[in-house]
């Protein structure tokens, strides 16, 4: 029985501009001693799924539902109170990103660390100061540290005392965000020596949350890659590592610059989209090297790339002169001819133009018919639907794998 | 893309220059950090006697952890701050003390880019002030030339097209298209070198290699020297041409990118190489070799090699005694280690 199973986990914030979207529908499984990294980029929703399993939400929480199912018990069913006592720090605990910089600097560090036994299980001050000498020792550090102030430690001290605090009522599962984030490279390297080793010894499973693929890869049994709130590919690291399914993971492989190969490390053209409207079809069709005619172009977003097209200098010439476009529908769209040329002048040379480029300029192979009217031309494009995560042991979300697979 | 700002004339010819942009020997920077009684008996020693040379429209990374000294070296050689001892030429010209109101022309000829997209710019200007800014302060061209010269410099950082970005705020744009527009500001004084200080350590991995792939561009259409400032070695061994690893104040490696990471020959380089990981599910398998303790305090050195105490192979009686010298021990490539051969 896994010791946490997340099922269609949603977390969506309201503000002015309107629905963010960032968690949207993520499901894993974790079984005991098993660690999860979860990649994105910033604003995929790392930190928002691991606020959502700790529950500990925002005020502007617009929609907040799923199952989170922890020791076979699905936690979303308790109270705020009863989430708070059993199961918050008690079963699943979190490092929170920069929190060794959150230390209180007035209270000893063996204090701070004692706390947590001291409210929850109504331990008395000697006792938990006590075993908190024993988890201080756990993480690496000298017993007379416990007397100490945050500011007398230096900077992997503070991380081990926090990691210390996370640990102190024996949980199964620590969430880590970031938690090497502010370190220096040796640092970073201990503490990461030390989870490892923690990992092993007390089978713990952790959600190691982290934007760094390598340092991914130094914990994590399981990958989930997260874009734009989403989980599009989860899988054994041994595989998702090797032979990534989704274009998106196959990307962000390829931007990582590596020290033991000379190959050239390669961007991600454009940038992540706004949460607050998600793209139709596939959230990474306007940035993915391989989309096609289901991903889910929008005649909004069709106009926006003939846009960028005509601008862009180097195609001026090939693209068929536009007067005006206009979106119609969410997938069809009016094009006015320029330069006074004829309607089925324009349909001719626009077909040339996508037989021609549709390789380079993607989006062009999301037309499913062109039509001349009387004054303009009708483009019309391909419906489509999200992809759907396919596949057991290992899922991704992409119409391509899902072809594959089948 | 060709932009006309390589066409741009030069003040003096190139045969007027030297070879070597920037020459460092034995250049220390201290700071007087005494308290009380003992004001000014303290120093730390930030950067402690580096001897490196920069060639025209080369790219040098300087790598480092924090506290390494990397910052301050970078700001001692544009002269944003004096050195305490050693010498600094810049294009065979000795700045080492050069007062700040004779140091107009390296304003000039010298820029630099910042490291952090948000806060470096001023957020109620346009982009196109922000990049004129410079130029008028310079007292260079009409307003006519000025306005061409920006729009050229949007170009060459492919902020296109330039005219739609030249109307924008800072809070309208991206963190990768403000790191632009900031290295965009560096170019508009067709300037010979650039001191790019973590220019890409605020932004997302993805953003990254375009940034850095766009100033090795510049680089080589414009003929600029950078001084790359990192604390990632993976990301200065795709983007430079030679690299120095600094330690407490001093360099302990340099050396063309190949050698060095090829054949680490410093034990401190040879650590700090062993310590990143490359994606490999295979690294959760195995335990990663680190170095104990931690760098020392700048204030209070230790004698000899500065890394002495936490190296692993340091011999007592020689390496916590006597200071190791740059050695060149490969073709190019310099170590500052008693031990390495």
């Amino acid at each position: 029985m896994p010791t946490l199973d997340v099922k269609n986990l949603v977390l969506w914030y309201r503000t002015r501009k309107g629905p963010v979207h960032a968690v949207d529908s993520i499901s894993f499984a974790l079984e005991p001693g098993q660690t999860i990294a979860l990649v994105g980029e910033s604003g995929s929703g790392k930190t928002s799924t691991a606020n959502a399993i700790l529950r500990l939400l925002p005020k502007n929480v617009l929609r907040y539902d799923g199952e989170v199912e922890f020791d076979g018990q699905n936690v979303m069913e308790l109270t705020d109170e009863e989430f708070r006592r059993n199961v918050r720090w008690r079963g699943i605990s979190m490092v929170f990103q920069g929190a060794m910089n959150a230390l209180n600097p007035a209270v000893r560090v063996g204090f701070q660390v004692a706390e947590p036994l001291m409210v929850h299980y109504d331990v008395d001050r000697d006792e938990a100061a006590d075993q908190a000498l024993d988890v201080l020792r756990k993480v690496g550090l000298p017993a007379d540290i416990a007397r100490r102030y945050p500011h007398e430690l230096s900077g992997g001290m503070k991380q081990r005392v926090v990691i210390a605090m996370s640990l102190i009522l024996k949980p199964k599962v620590v969430i880590l965000d970031e938690p090497t984030s502010a370190l220096d490279v040796m640092t970073q390297t201990n503490i990461i020596n030390l989870l490892k080793d923690l990992k092993n010894t007390d089978r713990l499973s952790y959600i190691f949350i982290t934007h760094d693929l390598g340092l991914a890869s130094e914990l994590a049994d399981l990958v989930g890659i997260m874009y734009a709130g989403e989980l599009i590919e989860v899988g054994p690291a041994d595989g998702v590592f090797v032979r990534p399914k989704h274009p998106y993971t196959g990307k962000l492989l390829a931007s990582v610059p590596r020290l033991r190969s000379e190959e050239a490390p390669d961007f991600i053209p454009g940038a992540p989209p706004d949460l607050t409207a998600p793209p139709p079809g596939c959230r990474f069709h306007l940035r993915c090297p391989v989309s096609f005619e289901k991903c889910g172009w929008s005649a909004e977003e069709f106009i926006a790339q003939m846009d960028l097209l005509q601008s862009s200098g180097e195609a001026k010439d090939k693209v068929p002169s536009i007067a005006s476009m206009s979106a119609k529908s969410p997938t069809s769209l009016l094009i006015k001819p320029g330069a006074n040329g004829s309607v089925s002048d324009f349909v001719q040379k626009l077909n040339a133009f996508v037989a021609a480029t549709s390789e380079k300029n993607r989006f062009l192979k999301s037309i499913e018919s062109v039509q001349g009217k009387t004054k303009s031309v009708e483009v019309k494009l391909y419906e489509t639907t999200p992809p759907p995560i396919v596949g057991t042991e290992w899922r991704a979300a992409c119409w391509l794998v899902t072809e594959g697979a089948a | 893309m060709t932009t006309a700002l390589a066409e741009m004339p030069t003040e003096i010819g190139p045969e007027q220059h030297s070879s070597n942009i920037v020459e460092t020997d034995n250049l220390t920077k201290w700071f007087d950090v005494g308290l009380g009684l003992f004001r000014g008996s303290l120093h730390l020693k930030a950067v402690d006697g580096v001897t490196l040379t920069i060639k025209r429209a080369e790219t040098v990374a300087i790598v480092g952890e924090s506290g390494s000294g990397k910052t301050t070296l970078g700001r001692t050689i544009i002269r944003l701050l004096e050195p305490t001892g050693g010498k600094l030429l810049y294009d065979g010209r000795d700045i080492t003390h050069s007062a700040e109101k004779r140091l107009m022309w390296l304003r000039r000829k010298a820029q630099m880019i910042p490291q952090d997209p948000y806060s470096s710019v001023n957020p109620a200007f346009p982009v196109y002030r922000i990049l004129e800014e410079p130029l008028v302060i310079h007292k260079q061209g009409e307003s006519k030339e000025r306005e061409e010269a920006v729009m050229k410099a949007l170009q060459a950082v492919k902020l296109n097209p330039p005219t739609f970005f030249a109307n924008k705020y800072p809070h309208m744009l991206s963190g990768g298209q403000r790191q632009r527009v900031a290295i965009a500001r560096s170019l508009i004084l067709n300037p010979e070198f650039i001191l790019a200080d973590e220019p890409v350590s605020m932004l997302d991995a993805s953003v990254r290699i375009s940034i850095l792939r766009l100033l090795r561009q510049i680089q080589q259409q414009f003929g600029i020297a950078f001084l790359y400032i990192t604390h990632d070695l993976a990301t200065a061994k795709h983007f430079a041409d030679r690299i120095g690893i600094m330690y407490a104040g001093r360099l302990v490696e340099e050396g063309p990118v190949g050698s060095v990471l090829g054949e680490p020959l410093h034990p401190y380089a040879q650590a700090l190489m062993g310590a990143i990981p490359d994606p490999d599910p295979a690294n959760r398998l195995v335990v990663r070799q680190s170095l104990p303790g931690e760098p020392p305090n700048l204030v209070d050195l230790p004698t000899g090699c500065h890394f002495h105490p936490r190296c692993p192979i340091a011999q007592m009686g020689l390496c916590d005694v006597k200071d190791p010298e740059l050695r060149e021990l490969r073709p190019g490539h310099r170590v500052a280690c008693h031990l390495a051969t």
